[in-house]
């Protein structure tokens, strides 16, 4: 059974990065994000975390802090939810 | 391309927040720090971030911007008269002119703000203000801005269209940058330490004006090589080999065979940047002692070239540079100078700046 | 005098084209997946570039007045929470910065200018002071859209790129600066003139605030 959060991570990933020619569900888990064959750099993985502080309410306080929490789909998710108050991960 | 000609500096001067060209070095020889814990966004709060503003200004936008004044009292420093007439241009060179005003029209509506928001009406406005005539050509090139003025200043006075040429850089920052700068997560919390080794990097943002005449043979110092590299290979990242770097410096090497140079670095205290600026320099200069000044000043964004500028031929005047004020061991390299060092066993010093784009830029300065 | 030969000439105007429409038109000619974060100054900047193919000892020159304005009207609309794409892209000169960087193609020397009335003739006499062999000169404005309803942005998007050296043989035109004894009166020309100029292969004699000349002759 699919992980909600993870799915609404990735359909975050499409708006926000305005991915062309890639479908949420096409993200992999456990890929890298950031260097992988999606062509993502560290302005895009900084303009996510713009996102997920807005939507979750996390505060991610560094660029090397960053690069952590989005080293993929599945970490990034685990990371959202050691920080972010469970309500906003629900809504 | 390295330039061979070598333009004499005539006169120089700036203004940082801890005051003019003699004020700041001297402060800076003592270790202070300019910079203080601000809200980023100003009166719309936000984190604490390192800002150092010059003394008396505000942060929030005004119109017109608050900052006139810090540059007209640095201005009426400079010697003659007839800036901006044919045989005397300007080159005026920044990263924002007066972009936060754009961000104070956006957020409180006031339309007085519009005048000053564009670079051109900004310009055109300051130009107007300082009494300059039409001869005033404007650079925009983020942090190696004044670099560009510089070259643009030698190369109209090798070719004979100038008697004499000013460069004027200025950056005063604002919510509309330090806004930026904190969401690519380099302006935090943390202050910065150039070239120190350690987990996590940190910058601070500061203002910053400052001005250089140049002359074909008049003046006590000599800007005798300048060098620009593009890597156009990522907006916020370098080449992981540092090749950007080395081949900025390349044609620098030869302009100082024989000399004995110090550096003054770009240093702002990202940890990426400056693990490789300090590489390529150490290489390409090898034992030569290398500093930076943004730990205390901020980085003052387009004008740090020649804020900066000011700052080592005031080195080299009083025989002392600064120590890398911000910063402790380990750091990158060995060549890093945490104290205040004597320049009298020195020929030149390279001074060197990095832009957004991978864009790099350096020069030898030294007695005429 | 300072002269050069004017060998290869591209122009994009798209007036007031939606941006949209633009990244979808022009997408194809450029690597898969880089227009995403491009501007439209920026796919037209590239496009006008690339039709000149730039060599890394060309110097490049680029001029504009209001450079990437959607971006930093995007930019100002994201506060508080500030985006880091369009703090970068709004940065001049990220035209041609997102031009150049999407194809990996470094270049020595850069100068992006920047005013209103003398920028054509100050971005002529900075590509004529280069000693590289051949100069791209550059150039263009984007649409505001509520910048421009306060007529601090272009009313229209297009770009244009030169490609200038110093021989004469094949050459379509000659721009030259040569000195005039009295400076005192000079003439403004907007980028959208001379892009107009360039477009309508018009001639172009313009005295300027350096003590300069400037004529553009066709051949």
């Amino acid at each position: 059974m699919s992980d909600p959060l993870k799915t609404r991570l990735k359909q975050l990933i499409v708006t926000t990065l305005k991915l062309e020619d890639v479908t949420p569900a096409e993200l992999a888990d456990d890929e890298p994000l950031i260097g992988s064959g999606l062509n993502l750099d560290s302005i895009d993985a900084l303009e996510l975390v713009v996102t997920l502080e807005k939507e979750f309410g996390v505060k991610i306080a560094s660029s090397e802090e960053s690069r952590q929490a989005l080293a993929s789909i599945a970490h990034l998710a685990e990371f959202i939810r050691a920080r972010a108050d469970p309500a906003r991960i629900a809504g | 391309m390295s330039q061979p000609l070598a333009v004499r500096l005539q006169a120089s001067g700036c203004l940082t927040a801890l005051g003019n060209a003699v004020a700041t070095h001297s402060a800076l020889l003592r270790g202070e720090v300019a910079l203080r814990a601000r809200p980023v966004l100003g009166a719309d709060g936000g984190e604490s971030v390192p800002l150092a503003l010059v003394q008396g200004r505000g942060f929030d936008e005004t119109a017109p911007p608050n900052w006139l004044p810090a540059v007209r009292a640095l201005v009426a420093t400079l010697a003659g008269e007839g800036w901006g007439s044919a045989r005397r241009p300007v080159f005026v060179t920044s990263s924002n002119f007066g972009v936060g005003s754009l961000y104070a029209y956006r957020r409180h509506g006031d339309a007085a703000h519009l005048a000053f928001g564009t670079p051109h009406l900004c310009v055109e406005w300051l130009a107007r203000e300082l009494g300059w005539g039409a001869n005033v050509t404007t650079v925009s090139h983020a942090c190696v801005s004044a670099h560009l003025g510089l070259l643009l200043a030698t190369r109209a006075l090798e070719a004979g269209l100038a008697e004499s040429a000013l460069v004027f850089s200025f950056d005063f920052i604002s919510p509309f940058v330090t806004g930026g700068f904190n969401a690519l997560k380099i302006l935090n919390a943390g202050f910065p330490a150039p070239y120190a080794d350690r987990a996590t990097g940190s910058i601070g943002l500061g203002d910053g004006a400052a001005f250089a005449v140049l002359t074909r043979d008049t003046g006590d110092f000599s800007i005798t090589a300048q060098s620009l590299h593009n890597e156009m290979h990522h907006f916020t990242a370098n080449r992981a080999d540092g090749a950007g770097f080395a081949a900025c410096l390349e044609p620098l090497r030869g302009a100082a065979a024989g000399r004995r140079v110090w550096l003054k670095g770009h240093g702002t205290g990202t940890l990426e940047a400056g693990k490789l600026e300090s590489a390529a320099l150490t290489a390409a200069f090898p034992d030569a002692p290398l500093v930076a000044w943004k730990g205390s000043l901020g980085h003052t964004l387009g004008s740090c070239g020649l804020v900066e500028l000011a700052l080592a031929s005031e080195s080299i005047r009083s025989g002392h540079a600064p120590g890398t004020v911000g910063t402790s061991t380990p750091t990158f390299s060995p060549a890093v100078i945490v104290e205040p060092f004597s320049t009298q066993t020195t020929d030149a010093v390279v001074c060197a700046s990095n832009a957004f784009g991978g864009a790099h830029a350096a020069f030898i300065l030294s007695h005429a | 005098m300072l002269e050069r030969y004017l060998h290869a000439l591209s122009l994009c105007d798209v007036a007031d084209e939606d941006p949209a429409v633009t990244r979808e038109r022009l997408k194809d000619r450029f690597p898969r997946g880089a227009t995403r974060r491009m501007t439209q100054l920026g796919l037209l900047v590239g496009v006008a570039l690339d039709e000149l193919t730039p060599l890394a000892d060309d110097t490049v020159v680029y001029a504009s007045a209001f450079a990437e304005t959607r971006a930093l009207e995007g930019y100002l609309d994201s506060f508080p929470s500030a985006s880091p794409t369009l703090f970068q892209t709004s940065i001049h000169p990220s035209a041609v910065q997102q031009a150049l960087i999407g194809r990996q193609h470094a270049i020595r020397d850069f100068f992006p200018l920047t005013g209103r009335a003398h920028l054509v003739m100050q971005a002529v006499q900075t590509a004529l002071l280069s000693r590289a062999p051949r100069v791209l000169l550059c150039g263009g404005e984007e649409r505001g859209t509520w910048l421009l309803q306060q007529k601090v942005a272009s009313d229209r998007s297009f770009a244009f790129a030169l490609a200038l050296s110093a021989q004469s043989s094949g050459a379509i035109a000659r721009i030259s600066l040569s000195p005039i004894p009295d400076p005192t009166a000079v003439d403004e020309c907007s980028l959208h003139d001379f892009f107009s100029a360039l477009r309508e292969r018009r001639p172009l004699d313009l005295a300027g605030p350096a003590g300069l000349r400037l004529n553009l002759t066709w051949r």
